[in-house]
């Protein structure tokens, strides 16, 4: 058993030193998932300016900018009246704001006052958007400066209004940063049963590149076959049985690192999933490697050049990515459903859905588990059968 | 120098593929300690034989024996005896010569430290000892033949098969892989050599056998073959050669 584990960890030695198979197997399909991300899956968060010009330059205003800075995503650009007039008028602004002179005192004697939005045509979306934020952050600033009024005026006679002040101060502050009503995002398909397509383009990326592997490492036998390693090897102490066995273990260790490497990222950068839904994804990975392994034995066995090695891999790749739900849904009939039942991808693809979207664990994966295993252990014992070193040799 | 007792004795070794008769009936003993040459022309069945010797290939008839195990029923004591260079580089060229080494050394049977410690041996023997660490992939023809040979050394096997070892190198790592050669006889090693170099074989062999259409057609020193044709003092080993397969083409 030595023996082959050895072979198999020689085997990753070889992959890690070959620039050429770390960039396919690893490198393009962290580009492939980050522009399927950056396309499919961004984050959609608002970002604008609020250009604002201060005519009233008092304690009131000056809050009122400070709280539209500490709004996410808004930024606060000052001008004197007339640069914003200049720049409405050239449309480098399509909103604006005007504090007036006054407003201040306004706020602190409970008059009634107003923020002037300036708009060119409907003032753009973002616009529109900057002026409703701005509308609810003069709104609570205009209810804190009545709250304080208000409660000075009603214990005015007990307690001095500087002690009011300092405590009505403390309090709003307190409820600035810890609100007494929250307004909380929520993204629809984590409680809902609508499918987020990150969830399964990851699984779609990684059982395809696992899968164009296959390829790789169907090649690397014939070539070892041709350039006889593989049979001064059988030179060696070791069994044709062990070579095998090397070759499965070291096609199964390169599909795990790979795929381990995948999910890693994507739960380092994404997210995407809790670390208990990682392990049992690497358990997945684990039998998914296995049956892509066998596979590759399969097709090296029963080909006898490289490019039979080849386009065998290639034709068996391309017609499970298509078939087996990888860049779309499956449905539940049709001459597609039909058809990848007949693809590894369909089942591992829903099994690490299933797991990595958290909404399913390893034993709801039993069946695709098992089904995974049964290809591996069917197509390595075929393997087993037809296995050659060379054309000739025992 | 050689001994008379026989290390390798192949007995009625015959090998058929695809009803085409490679190999029929060839029985030979290479004797403890000789530089035993096979010569013969393209596919006249020399890599066939050293396949069935090497334990690679089943014979469909007959045996070897070597060091006192037969090939067919003992293939695992007898690959403890062997090492094995084969005609083609078969080495992995994305890898440093040491790592390398160690690998086939490990498959050997080696422990870790053992494979370490005989592959820095082999390659300073091979002369390669300061570019241990590079990828085979940069080194040159000849180099990479050293190599080649080196792997066969890993586990100090007691015979050697070298299968055309010299193919396609400058005549400085040829004669760097002669001296290697000579000194592992002379250190004790029982070595079976092919080669299409006539001057070569001359110069390294003991003993030779010409082999041709699957059979063995002369064996004896290289003094001996050279007087069944002519004046042994005159008479080249590539008379000798063509005047027992033939001057017709083989490929």
């Amino acid at each position: 058993m030595v023996r082959p584990l050895l072979l198999a960890l020689f085997e990753v030695k070889r992959f890690l030193a070959d620039r050429g198979a770390l960039a396919f197997s690893i490198a393009l399909p962290i580009l492939l998932f980050a522009l399927m991300v950056g396309v499919f899956g961004g984050e959609t968060s608002f970002n604008s300016t609020a250009h604002v010009a201060d005519l009233d330059g008092g304690d009131a205003a000056r809050k009122l900018i400070e709280r539209i800075e500490d709004v996410d995503g808004l930024d606060v650009r000052r001008y004197t009246e007339a640069e914003l007039n200049d720049a409405l008028d050239r449309s480098a602004v399509l909103t604006g704001f005007v504090i007036p002179a006054g407003f201040t005192t306004a706020l602190e004697s409970g008059m009634p006052t107003t923020v002037r939005v300036k708009r060119r045509g409907n003032g753009g979306d973002a616009g529109q958007i900057t002026a409703a934020i701005v509308q609810g952050v003069a709104d609570g600033l205009a209810s804190e400066y009545e709250l304080r009024r208000a409660l000075g005026t009603l214990v005015s006679d007990a307690i001095p209004p500087e002690q009011v002040e300092a405590h009505t101060g403390v309090l709003l502050g307190d409820a600035r940063r810890d609100p007494p009503v929250r307004v909380v995002n929520q993204t629809l398909n984590e409680e809902s049963e609508e499918e987020d397509i990150l969830d399964r383009l990851l699984p779609g990326v990684i059982v395809m590149f696992l899968l164009f592997s296959v390829t790789l490492n169907a090649q690397t036998l014939i070539e070892e076959r041709r350039n006889g390693t593989l049979e001064r090897l059988l030179t060696t102490q070791l069994s044709t049985g062990q070579l095998f066995a090397g070759k499965f273990l070291a096609g199964v260790s390169r599909g795990m690192l790979q795929t381990i490497i995948l999910l890693v990222l994507a739960f380092v950068v994404l997210r995407i999933a809790g670390l208990n839904a990682l392990a049992q994804s690497a358990v997945l990975a684990l039998v998914v490697s296995a049956a892509a392994s066998a596979i590759a034995l399969l097709i090296a066995t029963v080909a006898r050049t490289e490019d039979q090695a080849t386009w065998g891999a290639v034709f068996i790749t391309m017609f499970m990515t298509v078939f087996g739900g990888t860049f779309f849904p499956i449905g539940d009939s049709g001459v597609l459903e039909l058809l990848s039942r007949f693809t590894l991808n369909r089942y591992a693809i829903d099994a690490y859905e299933g797991i990595l979207g958290e909404t399913a664990t390893l034993g709801d994966a039993t069946f695709e588990m098992a089904l995974l295993g049964g290809v591996a252990v069917v197509c390595l014992i075929v393997a087993r059968v037809l296995f050659r070193v060379s054309s000739e040799a025992k | 120098m050689a001994h008379m007792e026989a290390f390798l004795a192949a007995t009625g070794l015959t090998k058929s593929f695809d009803s085409v008769q490679v190999v029929d009936s060839v029985s030979f003993t290479v004797r403890s300690q000789e530089i035993f040459g096979l010569l013969g022309p393209n596919g006249a069945g020399k890599t066939t034989t050293i396949r069935m010797l090497s334990t690679v290939l089943d014979p469909d008839d007959g045996d070897v024996n070597i060091g006192g195990h037969s090939v067919a029923k003992e293939s695992d004591a007898v690959r403890r005896l062997i090492g094995v260079c084969p005609q083609e580089l078969a080495l992995y060229p994305e890898l440093s010569a040491t790592d390398n080494l160690v690998f086939f050394g490990r498959m050997a049977g080696l422990s870790g430290s053992q494979a370490k410690e005989s592959a820095a041996d082999v390659l300073e023997r091979v002369g390669l000892t300061d570019r241990a660490k590079d990828a085979v992939r940069k080194y040159s023809g000849g180099m990479k033949r050293r190599v080649n040979i080196a792997i066969a050394l890993m586990s100090r096997p007691q015979m050697l098969f070298l299968d055309e070892p010299t193919v396609g190198i400058d005549p400085q790592s040829r004669n760097h892989i002669f001296d290697t050669v000579l000194a592992l006889r002379d250190e004790g090693m029982t070595v079976l050599y092919t080669t299409h170099y006539m001057e070569e074989a001359d110069r390294l062999c003991d003993r030779i056998g010409i082999m041709d259409e699957g059979h063995i057609i002369a064996l004896g020193t290289p003094a001996e073959l050279k007087a069944q044709v002519g004046d042994a003092d005159t008479t080249t080993l590539e008379e000798v050669f063509l005047s027992l397969t033939g001057r017709s083409l083989r490929d």
